[in-house]
């Protein structure tokens, strides 16, 4: 080719109608495990830009705005303390200081809580979003258990000031930590998996998450320590996934006791199950939002 | 060069329109409902296809007009080729990047700042982050609000939030773009800037597909249109052709703004536009009078009605609105058949085309019983249009006075 011809088509290369390429088919079914995950990297950008969203409004309006992230777990803290350390007198792992033993728990199951309440409200609260804009709908979830991770490492901060108040020493086990919350998140996010799209259905989910959270809170050894539930009801008890994750917080920070590696495995076959079948049922009803929301 | 944008074969969307009470918002509903309906099949949803076995096929850099009427399945088509919603039947193939434009600022969030809306904008809109800031400075600019770009936007004015808004879409930069019914926000110096932004995409080469009530502007921006009736495509070509069959199928529809009852009070049989001598006319000299005529059947006894006829040009400029009550007619009731005529001044709107509308208000100026086209008409001046010569024609009373000798008086 001269070099005449490469330059003129060079030329009309810039007239001609442009195409990046990308082809998208649509069409009525998707296979039933076709779960789109490249699409959520397509969209990470905006993955992106929606947690930045959350995090910037959280505090935006609230006049003490971050200082809420520290407020609010040392608040509930206090009032266990109060009622469950001192009144009630329940005995912590290891003997360990109440308020530290209760910071431990409180830290993982807040932002467990705050990534099922948000992941499951989300779709309804983005409904204009979804009635007018093309994006993988797991975004929405995914976003809301990104989000709170901002609160969770403030906390851990103050975690840490606790530790050295109380003179428990912080020893190489925090770094099993980040892991910890990462179940946690996922154990989250596949909660809202579920949850998010019946409240697109019925709004009910809305007014009955409130009380869901504070009987699962219950149901879990925040308040008290994981060694007072009686050994012939541990395998049922294990059957909730947050046992796990709330003990190991435990046994990172107090340096004391032994995770139950029985209830953790029972702990870990429910929360894969929860996460793949909620990916399913999600990309199943997620076809639907746009229709009902 | 006739390479595909967009492949359409079949498409479908079929919605269930429950029937009043059969639409559970709550769990409770869905189980009492379960409970009575329980063995026998529930029945009471309806279908209806909003969308129903449209193929087409759009080439790359064409720009295609979607006309029809409301609820005639435009924005579902747009909706389904986003995937915004899921086609029930048939498929679509969509080569090149894709950017639907259905409303303008969907996503802004009222707390965050101007510039941290444009990059949550930029990103809904399938934008990058980088991609953003590269832009930044021109979004800014054809946003006219760099003094405001760091305030929340909920202190905005409803302009300026439009503005930003449209901006941003403005430099998405897609291969094929979706637009519904967005250029018509805002005023009338925005409006054009759309415009020109619409054009300027077509001269870049970009596949448009264009939603509009405007035939204006669907007749500047798209040679070809596809015309939708009731969920089906009606026609697939030019656009003079188009526009000819949409406006024929139109003297039996109420305006967009109407909302019509399944049993209104009142209907109208048949509105005529006729000449003086009583025959059925759609074009009219200058100065000529018009004659209209209403049928109208009225179910229930309507107490002191109200006829209206509104005259609009056909860019929905409202240039005169006759009613028989500020005419001072007054009529008591109204109940069953009957027919109302009005006759019109001579006309002294300048030479265009004009629709009228014909509107009843029970009680000189309660609600709207009814409102219907009443069909078209041009008229007809060799000097008289609307560029130069504005709404209406009337001669002027006139003193020339080349001495001075007028203003000398005024002063005196």
């Amino acid at each position: 080719m001269s070099a005449i011809e490469s330059g003129l088509q060079a030329t009309s290369a810039g007239l001609r109608p442009r195409t990046s390429g990308q082809v998208t088919h649509i069409r009525p079914s998707r296979g039933l495990f076709d779960l789109g995950l490249p699409s959520i990297w397509r969209y990470r950008g905006l993955l992106a830009t929606l947690v930045k969203r959350d995090v910037l409004v959280l505090y935006r309006q609230a006049a003490l705005g971050a200082a809420w992230a520290v407020i609010q777990p040392v608040l509930s803290v206090a009032i266990f303390t109060f009622i469950f350390g001192r009144v009630a007198k329940l005995p912590t792992t290891g003997g360990a200081p109440y308020p530290v033993f209760a910071f431990a728990a409180v830290l993982p199951w807040t932002y467990f809580s705050e990534c099922v309440r948000r992941g499951a409200l989300g779709l309804v609260t983005e409904a204009e979003l979804i009635r007018k804009v093309y994006f993988p709908r797991l975004l929405i979830p995914l976003s809301a258990a990104i989000a709170p991770l901002v609160d969770l490492a403030i906390g851990c901060v103050v975690l840490l000031a606790v530790m050295l108040l109380y003179g428990v020493a912080p020893t190489w086990r925090l770094l099993a930590l980040p892991p910890l919350a990462l179940v946690a998140g996922l154990l989250g996010l596949s909660v809202a998996l579920w949850l998010g799209p019946i409240n697109v259905r019925f709004r009910d989910v809305k007014h009955t998450l409130p009380f869901m959270l504070q009987i699962w809170m219950y149901a879990s050894p925040v308040v008290y320590a994981f060694s007072m539930i009686p050994d012939r009801w541990k395998p049922l008890y294990a059957l909730n996934p947050m046992v796990g994750v709330i003990e190991g917080f435990r046994w990172a920070v107090l340096g004391a006791g032994r995770p139950d590696l029985g209830a953790m495995a029972i702990g870990t076959g429910v929360f894969l199950a929860l996460l793949g079948g909620g990916l399913v049922f999600f990309r199943r009803m997620e076809r639907s939002f746009a229709d009902l929301i | 060069m006739d390479e595909l944008a967009i492949r359409a074969e079949g498409l479908g969307k079929r919605y269930r329109i429950a029937a009043p009470g059969a639409w559970h918002d709550s769990l409770r509903d869905a189980l009492t409902d379960a409970v009575a309906t329980f063995g026998r099949r529930s029945g009471r949803a309806r279908e209806f296809w909003a969308l129903r076995d449209a193929s087409f096929e759009v080439r790359r850099g064409e720009s295609v007009g979607i006309i029809g009427l409301n609820g005639a399945g435009k924005s579902t088509l747009l909706k389904v080729l986003s995937q915004i919603v899921t086609p029930t039947t048939g498929a679509a193939t969509v080569t090149g990047r894709l950017g639907a434009l259905l409303e303008v600022g969907t996503g802004f969030h009222q707390e965050l700042t101007g510039r941290e809306n444009a990059f949550l904008y930029g990103s809904i809109l399938g934008m990058s982050r980088a991609e953003v800031s590269r832009k930044f400075d021109q979004i800014v600019d054809f946003a006219e609000i760099e003094e405001f770009i760091d305030t929340p936007v909920k202190r905005y004015s409803s302009g300026m939030y439009v503005r930003l808004a449209f901006a941003v879409a403005a430099h998405l930069d897609p291969d094929i773009l979706l637009l519904d019914e967005v250029l018509a926000v805002g005023d009338f110096s925005f409006q054009n800037k759309c415009l020109n932004f619409a054009r300027s995409l077509e001269a870049r080469g970009a596949t448009t597909l264009f939603v509009s009530h405007n035939m204006f502007s669907i007749k500047t921006l798209c040679p070809r249109v596809i015309y939708l009736r009731r969920g089906q495509i009606a026609f697939d070509g030019p656009t003079e052709e188009g526009l000819r069959l949409y406006e024929a199928d139109q003297p039996l529809q109420a305006p967009a703004w109407f909302q019509q009852q399944e049993d209104a009070p009142i209907e109208f049989t048949a509105v005529e536009l006729l000449g003086m001598d009583g025959a059925p006319r759609s074009m009219f000299d200058f100065g000529e009078r018009m004659r209209v005529r209403i049928a109208y059947r009225a179910r229930r006894s309507v107490r002191r009605p109200n006829f209206m006829v509104a005259v609009t040009r056909a860019d929905n400029v409202l240039c005169c609105n006759f009613s028989t009550m500020t005419d001072g007619v007054e009529i008591a009731s109204v109940e069953g058949a009957g027919v109302v005529e009005m006759t019109t001044p001579p006309l002294r709107l300048t030479s265009d085309s004009y629709v009228t509308t014909v509107l009843v208000r029970e009680n000189r100026f309660d609600a709207i019983l009814q409102a219907q086209f009443g069909g078209r008409f041009q008229v007809r001046h060799p000097l008289f249009e609307r560029v130069g010569f504005g709404v209406y024609h009337e001669p002027a009373d006139w003193r020339v006075d080349p001495a001075g000798a007028l203003e000398t008086r005024i002063r005196a």
